[in-house]
């Protein structure tokens, strides 16, 4: 049928059919090309999702578990911080750079297992917290700015005792993750804390 | 025999336990009093924050008889402290029991 269509418009007009070709070919394209783009956009937004983070039994023991009842988990007005929102950049740019980091631990969680028991996980969080920091002092605390920003706080709003910790913020280029650390986890037993970090650009 | 074999055993047993077993200190419940009534936005375990980490504090008590009372003072009479020079008041546990500071007190000097 198509055959026989196409092959009547070749007959009567042959630059009819090559353009209607062309356009055609690039129209399945685009319309793939479109199809590819959602699936990916989809999945990634999976991802970020935290019944994707809590999927992992790791996540779900250790974590997951410190931060119920946290003042990002649970709190007055409602708002809530998920993992991602804490740990994953908004930006693509970042935030496919740190999916693509986050694949090489399915190696550990298959393959090696590194943190699947209790004992393991404390082995490790001094390490992984200290990655985190170590990224947070890098980009000066983006997943925090995310939602709280230095310029929209109002000093006034704030305790004393938060408004002179917050005027030595700026006074002594600080960044949220400095005094901010722990909050959500447990704080990881040994080795310097993010303000002791010394990280080189910022 | 069979008596001095159960007295060196229980000896064993309590003497591996550590000091914060040893004195009956509920970790979780301290670290979670300590975390509701506003103390780890200035103190950290071990790491550096604006006030001492609790691993300090604790040194600066190790071997003093009045520790428990000094840090159970400190900890509930709202006492004057300096910070980045300023003085601050320093806030008490939100708790009215004292069973329970008496456990952040000892889970502090654990460290």
């Amino acid at each position: 049928m198509i055959r026989q269509s196409w092959e009547k418009l070749r007959s009567r007009c042959e630059r009819c059919a090559r353009t209607t070709l062309i356009l055609g070919t690039t129209l399945v394209a685009l319309l793939f090309a479109g199809i590819l783009m959602a699936a990916g956009a989809a999945g990634l937004a999976w991802t970020n999702t935290e019944k994707f983070c809590i999927g992992c039994h790791e996540m779900r023991d250790n974590v997951y578990a410190e931060f119920k009842g946290t003042i990002h988990d649970t709190n007055r007005s409602g708002v809530r911080a998920i993992c991602s929102d804490c740990h994953v950049p908004r930006e693509p740019g970042p935030m496919l750079m740190r999916k693509v980091q986050a694949t090489f631990e399915l190696y550990g969680h298959f393959v090696t297992g590194v943190i699947n028991t209790k004992e393991k996980f404390e082995k490790h969080r001094y390490d992984m917290a200290k990655r985190v920091w170590t990224r947070m002092k890098e980009t000066d605390s983006l997943e925090c700015r995310n939602c709280h920003h230095a310029s929209a706080m109002d000093p006034e709003k704030q305790s004393e005792r938060a408004k002179n910790r917050h005027a030595k913020m700026k006074s002594e280029g600080l960044t949220c993750i400095d005094c901010h650390f722990g909050i959500a986890h447990k704080e990881p037993d040994g080795g310097p804390g993010p303000r002791e970090l010394k990280i080189g650009k910022r | 025999m069979k008596f001095a074999a159960a007295l060196v055993t229980s000896l064993l047993i309590v003497g591996s336990t550590g000091p914060a077993a040893a004195q009956g200190v509920d970790a979780d419940a301290a670290q979670a009093l300590a975390k509701k009534s506003g103390c780890l936005k200035c103190h950290s375990v071990s790491q550096k924050k604006d006030a001492p980490s609790y691993r300090e504090i604790a040194a600066k008590y190790k071997g003093k008889a009045d520790a428990e009372k000094a840090l159970h003072k400190h900890l509930t009479t709202s006492p004057k402290v300096k910070v980045d020079g300023k003085e601050e008041e320093h806030d008490s546990l939100k708790t009215k029991n004292d069973a329970d500071v008496m456990n952040v007190v000892r889970w502090i000097l654990s460290r």
